[in-house]
Parts: C-alpha cells; sequence; structure tokens
C-alpha cells in the first residue's frame, strides 16, 4: 500500500486540469490504438481493376507478348 | 531556411496537440477519478471502470483511420499520376512512359549486375561481404570494392578474393563521394540494362535469390529503375539487439504490406539501372537540390534516403520486393545507437527540407508529423502517469487501460511475430519496448534543436565508433 499523498495531495485527481490531461492521453492513445488494430489487421485491398493486361510488352525483350 | 525545417514539424505537431486540448478542455471532460471498492475473500481492491466517452473513442479511432487511409490514399495518386505521365513531360525523365518510349523496340542484352562496395577501413567484414555475392544463385558480372581512404588492408583483401579494388582520390565527401567517384568511372561503360548494385560493406545478402530476384524484376519490367532491399538486424548485442531486431522486423513487414511500396531504397543493398543514376546526376542544380553532376548527395547525411527522394520525384518506379533481404550491422551500444539514429533523423529531416513539400515528400513530411506527435503523446501519458503515481493513496485497477494494454500488447506481438520467440517476448511485455520508443522520440527532438541552433552534424563511422567506445 502505497502511504497518501506521497508528492501531491489526492485533489489534484480531482482537478480540472488532470481530467483535461486524462482526457488528453485517452484521444492520443485511442488514435495510436486506432493504428495499432489496422496494423494487426490484414490489408484491405480494392478489388482488381482489370490492370493487369497492358498496351504493349514492358519486357526488355522486345518481341514479347505483351 | 533549411535548419528550421525541423522548428516546422514541432509547430505543426505541437498546434494538432492544441486544438486536441483545446476541444477536451471546453467539452468539460468527466472526471477520471472515481474508484470503486470491492472486497474479494477479505482483500480490498480498488477499481474504477471509467473509461473515455463513446463519442470521445469514436472520434478518435476515426481520426486515426481518417489521417491513415488519407496519407495511404495520397500516396497511391502520386504513384499513379507518375505512372501515367505523358512522354514528353520534361521534370519527370524517369516517369515509365518516357522510358518505355525511349527504350521501346530496342534490346539492350539481359539485365547484368555489377556490385559496388563502397568500403572505409572495413577489412573485418569484406570477405564476408563478397562471400554473400558469390554465393548467390545468380553471383552478379562483376565486384567492384571502392576502397575509399582507408588505412587498414581492405583493397589487399579484396584483390587477392579476385575482385576489382577502386581506390579513391582525395575524396571528402564521404561514402557518398567515394560512390560518385567510382560511378563517374563505372558508368559510361554501362547499358541499359546493366544494372549497378550499391551494397554495404557491413552487410551481407540474406536470401540467395536476391540478385536474381532483382533480374527477374528488370527483365520484366524496363521502366523499374530500382530494387531495394529489404534489412534485417545481425543476431547477437543482446537486448540492445533484440530491440533493434523488432524495429527492423516491424519495418521490413510494413513494406511487405505495401506491397514493396519503397520508403527507402538502402544503402545496405539496392540494384540500380543506369539510367535512373544518370538521370540524377543530369537533374542535380535544376530537379534535384544537390551538386550538377553528382549521382549521391554529398551534403546528405543520409544519402540512400536521398536517392530515394531524388528517383521518385524524377517519376522512377522502384519496389522492394520480399525476396531481397540483407543482413546488417546492428549498434552494439546505446551510445553508438544514440548517434546512428541522430544521424538518421537528421538526414531525413534535412533532405526534406531541401526538397521541399512535394507530392512526392508529402508522405514523408506526415511521417514525421507522425513521430512528432508520438513524442507529444508518449511525454503527456508519462506525465499523467507520474502524477497520478504521486497523489494516488491506494493501487486502483483500471479494466478499460487494462484491456487497451492487451490489445497493444497482441498489435506488438503479431507485427514481430516472424521474427522468433525472443522478439514475441520482448514485445508482449510492452514496457521495454515503450522506453526503446522513448529513445528514439528523444533523438527525433535532439536532432532538431541541433538542426535549429546550426550545431555540425556529425557522420560516424560505424568502425571507427567501436575503436572510440573501446578506447
Amino acid at each position: 500500500m502505497i502511504p497518501a499523498g506521497i508528492l501531491l495531495p489526492v485533489e489534484v485527481l480531482h482537478s480540472h486540469g488532470y481530467a483535461v490531461l486524462a482526457s488528453f492521453v485517452a484521444v492520443n492513445t485511442m488514435l495510436f490504438l486506432g493504428l495499432a488494430i489496422a496494423k494487426t489487421l490484414p490489408v484491405p485491398r480494392l478489388r482488381w481493376r482489370g490492370g493487369t493486361r497492358r498496351g504493349e510488352t514492358r519486357s526488355i525483350h522486345p518481341d514479347e507478348p505483351a | 531556411m533549411r535548419r528550421f525545417a525541423g522548428v516546422a514539424i514541432m509547430i505543426v505537431t505541437a498546434a494538432m496537440a492544441l486544438t486536441v486540448w483545446a476541444v477536451l478542455a471546453a467539452t468539460e471532460p468527466r472526471p477520471d477519478w472515481e474508484p470503486q471498492r470491492l472486497v474479494i475473500g477479505g482483500w480490498e481492491v480498488r477499481y474504477d471502470v471509467n473509461g473515455p466517452t463513446i463519442g470521445l473513442v469514436v472520434a478518435a479511432l476515426l481520426l486515426a483511420l481518417a489521417a491513415g487511409a488519407g496519407i495511404a490514399i495520397f500516396e497511391d495518386r502520386v504513384h499513379t499520376a507518375h505512372r501515367r505521365t505523358h512522354p514528353r513531360v520534361e521534370r519527370r525523365p524517369l516517369a515509365p512512359r518516357r522510358v518505355m518510349e525511349r527504350t521501346r523496340g530496342v534490346y539492350a542484352g539481359e539485365v547484368t549486375v555489377t556490385a559496388v562496395i563502397p568500403a572505409h577501413d572495413e577489412e573485418a567484414h569484406i570477405l564476408a561481404t563478397i562471400g554473400s555475392l558469390r554465393a548467390q544463385s545468380t553471383p552478379p558480372e562483376r565486384i567492384v570494392v571502392v576502397a575509399d581512404n582507408c588505412t587498414d588492408n581492405t583493397a589487399a583483401l579484396a584483390r587477392a578474393a579476385g575482385v576489382e579494388v577502386f581506390e579513391t582520390a582525395g575524396n571528402t565527401g564521404r561514402k557518398a563521394g567515394a560512390l560518385n567517384q567510382a560511378l563517374a568511372w563505372l558508368l559510361p561503360g554501362l547499358g541499359d540494362n546493366d544494372a549497378v548494385m550499391v551494397m554495404d560493406a557491413d552487410t551481407v545478402l540474406a536470401s540467395p535469390a536476391f540478385i536474381e530476384t532483382a533480374r527477374a524484376r528488370m527483365t520484366a519490367d524496363r521502366a523499374l529503375m530500382a530494387v531495394g532491399g529489404i534489412f534485417h538486424g545481425e543476431p547477437g548485442h543482446g537486448l540492445l539487439g533484440q530491440f533493434q531486431r523488432n524495429e527492423y522486423t516491424r519495418y521490413a513487414r510494413e513494406i511487405e504490406r505495401r506491397r514493396g511500396r519503397v520508403f527507402v531504397l538502402t544503402g545496405t543493398a539496392s540494384v540500380f539501372r543506369p539510367a535512373a543514376l544518370r538521370a540524377v546526376a543530369a537533374s542535380r542544380g535544376t530537379l534535384l537540390p544537390g551538386v550538377p553532376g553528382d549521382v549521391y548527395d554529398t551534403i546528405a547525411l543520409t544519402e540512400d534516403n536521398e536517392i530515394t527522394l531524388a528517383i521518385k520525384t524524377l517519376g522512377g518506379l522502384v519496389v522492394s520486393p520480399r525476396e531481397c533481404t540483407v543482413v546488417t550491422e546492428l549498434m552494439p551500444t546505446w551510445r553508438l545507437l544514440w548517434r546512428q539514429r541522430l544521424r538518421w533523423q537528421r538526414g531525413a529531416i534535412e533532405n526534406l527540407a531541401s526538397y521541399g513539400v512535394t507530392p512526392t515528400t508529402v508522405r514523408y513530411w506526415a511521417q514525421q508529423i507522425g513521430i512528432g506527435y508520438s513524442v507529444i503523446a508518449l511525454t503527456s501519458y508519462l506525465v499523467l502517469m507520474a502524477i497520478m503515481l504521486l497523489a494516488i493513496d491506494q493501487w486502483v485497477w483500471y479494466p478499460f487501460w487494462l484491456g487497451l494494454g492487451t490489445l497493444f500488447a497482441v498489435e506488438r506481438v503479431v507485427t514481430v511475430r516472424a521474427a522468433g520467440w525472443r522478439a514475441r517476448l520482448l514485445a508482449v511485455l510492452i514496457i521495454p519496448e515503450l522506453i526503446y520508443d522513448l529513445t528514439i522520440d528523444i533523438v527525433f527532438v535532439k536532432g532538431i534543436v541541433d538542426m535549429t541552433v546550426g550545431r555540425r552534424a556529425t557522420w560516424h563511422h560505424v568502425g571507427a565508433e567501436r575503436a572510440a567506445v573501446r578506447t
């Protein structure tokens, strides 16, 4: 058990400033959590829109089919 | 003006944080301190089920999603614009359609690879590097060691190993200067498909199919200007080594999730078409920063990051295939890591400053702003924790935040899963990696301060740094 108010009075925790700071940290945590979840999940891919067909070959061999 | 780029990033970041703060202060946040008591088997447990309001949670998640998706969509649009650039557009000499038009119907021979290894007193590593090149499923046709101001046996060892040695003369431009001299000698003799692989002497190719993959990619696409390596950390160096390996693993995973879209054509090993290097040299002083005629910018602290920006700015296609893996040296001490990261961080921002805000660089600026914001977020988190710990009279459990911590732990572990159980064990603990991230964040701030006050940047050579630590 930690003795009451080691350095700061417990009332600090009820102040408006502390509440704003706590919300600020909460919002940031949620922001980073959102990014973390996005990084954990598979990457969303848009359906392929027929981009595999090329007008001409990109190969270094000029006579290769496209 | 260049030196104030870091300050600009911090101002944008601070403005974002202040906006969030102001909105929260105006909404009369619910008090975050209403602990309840619960007695379980004679033990009194205090807990607080309060979490942020649903509105706050949803808004923050949406903001994160919008920021992430916004950057991704913007980057994709720039990429598409470059792919579609009309061949006559002079400011994008490496745009695919222009390259296609220039090389249509011309067969310049099979793709060959010349490995160029800049080496400054690398006698300890050079043979391993050459060995890993020769162990490739399709070894390079030529290997050139660029002996730059060596005072050791690097050149002799390389010659004895049977590779070409190019010795720099009067080079004061460090690695970039050495490469410029070697490339000025090498490039005139190379055809369109004679690729140049620039590789660090402290690196070995991890995949035996690195060069084979690069050849296949460049054979299939004559507009492809560069193939970049994906680096992993060498084994060893205890906990500090594991921090770096975890970081590199996450970075490699990120590249793979981007389907090989390049952030940096790593100096550890990347393969370039001569056309790309020539166009960069020809565009310096006009379309690109730097000295006309130089392939690499000798002012840049991170020359690999700079040449990536250069090729992308000129519209060139680049890719980092998952098969192209390398293993590179890690920093063995915190002090060396500090110096390395200071150089990387400062190099990245200085490069952005010389390019300005352009379609190509927006993504990189956003990344820096992201780091800046994470500095503020992490600091405010630590301040909050400190105030709470100094003011509470008894331990209080927060189910909501414990749940959140678990989700973070899952993310940490999933993103290093590929790196084995040690990596996962370190990741699941969260706190150690948080301390590592904090160190990187402090480097970020220090880098910006150094830049702004005009403190001279130093380019420490790893070998020299190691020697300095030993003495």
